[in-house]
């Protein structure tokens, strides 16, 4: 079966005042039909760069895709001429962003926006997209739907208009549905109950799903597969069984370290010192050599290491390939 | 173990804006008679969703915010009866870091100035003195001498916070209230900051109250927890009880809602223990307990009559049903 979403060896960049920066170097990603591809990794590694260039929203000027393809059922998106982007938007690409508040226009009413959509990618009168608005907010737990169409993003808490949000992107049943951190501004309780929606949705629906997170728990509850980035690469890449059991990689491994967990106490924490490095300052060998423990080959410094299957899944690291790790 | 902290019967008011020109002013009750101690060189946490009080707690517990009622003796002394002339004389005891290390820092002032300005402010020692001390600073909380004449936009979010907690360090204080120091962080930043708290609480003899809703930060920081719903403390116990024998629906509720990583989508987990819906507003508080109405195990008697704190082994919960 040939991917639902496929994204090949893309490569974007953007004009900055340190010159043309590589924001996304040559990365590819797929996912399956009613999968959850889990993308990983920390703030500026390029995961929501990812999520905006298959949507056509990455900013041009001063962003470029300058390589690659993105294919949606076998439809190449990139080049695509903006009428049929604006189609596939909301139509079979649907996005939820982190903060839900900034996300919903404060002057409508929820159930207009969500009509909104639907009239927009459907052809059904503006009061059938409403009553089809309020079996949407009743589908994503919305108690008194009917009545709650009728409020203005304000007067809804923060787990309720990411609820809105879901429902607006599930309207015109998408195929995939691209989640960018849908729960980081939101509490534990209600980022559980958005999980386990986003499930639900996923089994009602069929669609696929792409999470975005920082979070290897996340991953856990919710991943199928899991590419993990850094620098703008995707350094690891495999079912989450795999992913999370063997990591390879030593970032992932560190990513996964990490967490304080609810089980254990111990006193010292593992870190991963320093921080992802600005794009401009990358040199030739691996992004992660400086953070890294094992970066005790001279390749680290002087090779990018290539994304090769050791075993277990495929990684880029030098280490991994000498198989010292 | 000495006590440093003691809050008892903590209440929070504020004022809302009246509904008619002769009605009675109508109140909103943030925190409703808490009560829980901190010893010297321990940590607590304070954990529950947002609009549970938590910050409000700590606020008034350190006079940032008017409290309506109740006590906070902080080394034997009450907090809240002092004037305003000696509680400013005690400022330097208490210390704070908060959530966002980007709106906390003066974008216009250098590092070292800001870490230097409470010196300054509460006139500890000469001019040499406190430019030896933000330096020493620097280092103890892993920072560069050469990064001292920076601007904090030059600095990553890990880094600005560790400038946050030089800054909370300078009068020497012995309490430092942290509210949600990690939570604009990246995991992998978490842990460090998270590492070089443990190490200053250690080195240092500090006694944290830290405010989170993150369970596993809690978990690893703070030797006790108490959880808050709705401006009270439904349950407060060790860590080690509260994680491994949680006594109140809520607490098991949040336990059972944090991500974790013993949890695979691929096992089909089920989560055991789902929460609709959200907090009642404090407006309107119900009559009986504040969690009855998305609680799994609730009666009657819980919807009549507010449980009251009782001891249950190591743990206080308020609860009718616990366990």
């Amino acid at each position: 079966m040939a991917p639902l979403l496929c994204i090949e060896k893309l490569r974007v960049t953007f004009r900055t005042r340190y010159g043309e920066v590589t924001a996304l170097d040559s990365i590819s990603m797929h996912v399956n039909e009613g999968e959850t591809l889990g993308v990983v990794g920390e703030s500026g590694c390029g995961k929501s760069i990812t999520a905006l260039a298959t949507m056509g929203l990455i900013p041009s000027p001063p962003g470029r895709i300058a390589d690659g393809s993105i294919q949606l059922a076998g439809e190449e998106l990139i080049g695509a001429n903006s009428a049929r982007l604006r189609k596939l938007r909301g139509g079979d690409i649907a996005m939820i962003f982190q903060e839900p508040m900034t996300s919903l226009n404060p002057v409508f009413t929820v159930g207009d926006q969500i009509a909104e959509a639907i009239t927009l990618h459907q052809n059904v009168s503006a009061d059938r997209a409403f009553t089809d608005a309020v079996a949407l907010l009743d589908r994503v737990g919305i108690p008194s739907p009917d009545r709650r169409a009728r409020d203005y993003p304000h007067q809804l808490s923060g787990g309720m208009r990411q609820r809105v949000m879901i429902a607006m992107a599930v309207s015109c049943r998408p195929k995939v549905l691209i989640a960018d951190e849908p729960t980081t501004a939101l509490d534990v309780t209600v980022q559980a109950q958005i999980f386990d929606l986003l499930n639900e949705i996923q089994r009602d629906f069929g669609a696929a799903i792409i999470l975005i997170t920082h979070d290897m728990g996340a991953i856990s509850e919710m991943a199928d597969r899991v590419a993990v980035m850094y620098a703008g690469r995707v350094i690891e890449e495999g079912s989450a069984d795999s992913i999370l059991d063997q990591p390879q990689h030593p970032y992932a491994r560190g990513l996964i370290d990490c967490i304080p967990t609810l089980g254990r106490a111990e006193r010292t924490l593992k870190e991963i010192p320093g921080v992802v490095p600005p794009l401009h300052l990358l040199g030739a060998g691996c992004a992660f050599a400086e953070r890294c423990a094992f970066n005790d080959r001279a390749r680290c410094t002087t090779e990018k290491p290539r994304l090769i299957d050791h075993g277990h899944h495929p990684a880029a690291c030098h280490g991994v390939e000498e198989s010292r790790l | 173990m000495t006590r440093l902290l003691e809050v008892r019967d903590l209440t929070v008011q504020f004022a809302l804006p009246r509904p008619g020109l002769f009605a009675p002013k109508p109140y909103l009750e943030a925190v409703r008679s808490v009560s829980f101690s901190l010893e010297k060189g321990r940590a607590l946490g304070i954990v529950g969703e947002s609009g549970s009080g938590k910050t409000t707690t700590a606020m008034a517990a350190i006079r940032l915010t008017a409290a309506s009622g109740g006590q906070v003796l902080f080394e034997g002394s009450d907090l809240l009866k002092l004037s305003d002339e000696e509680m400013r004389r005690r400022r330097r005891d208490v210390a704070l870091i908060f959530q966002d290390p980007y709106s906390s820092l003066n974008p216009r002032a250098r590092v070292t100035d800001i870490v230097r300005e409470p010196m300054d402010l509460m006139g500890i020692g000469t001019r040499e003195e406190r430019q030896a001390r933000v330096v020493e600073l620097f280092e103890l909380v892993g920072l560069r001498p050469d990064q001292l004449n920076l601007f904090p936009h030059q600095f990553s979010g890990g880094q600005r916070q560790r400038i946050s907690i030089a800054r909370a360090l300078t009068t020497n204080p012995r309490l430092l209230v942290c509210d949600e120091p990690v939570s604009a962080l990246d995991v992998a930043i978490q842990a460090q900051i998270l590492n070089l708290l443990d190490r200053l609480k250690a080195e240092l003899g500090l006694s944290y109250l830290f405010i989170s809703h993150d369970l596993g930060v809690v978990r690893h920081i703070c030797e006790d927890v108490a959880v808050m719903y709705l401006g009270k403390i439904v349950e407060a116990a060790p860590c080690e009880a509260l994680f491994d024998a949680p006594q109140h629906p809520y607490t098991q509720a949040l336990l059972s809602a944090a991500p974790s990583l013993a949890r695979r989508k691929s096992k089909g987990y089920v989560r055991p223990l789902k929460l609709t819906g959200d907090p009642p507003s404090p407006l309107n508080p119900p009559k009986g307990c504040a969690f009855a109405e998305r609680c799994p195990k609730a009666q009657d008697l819980c919807r009549q009559t507010q449980p009251e704190l009782s001891v249950r082994g190591a743990t206080h919960v308020a609860c009718h049903f616990p366990g």
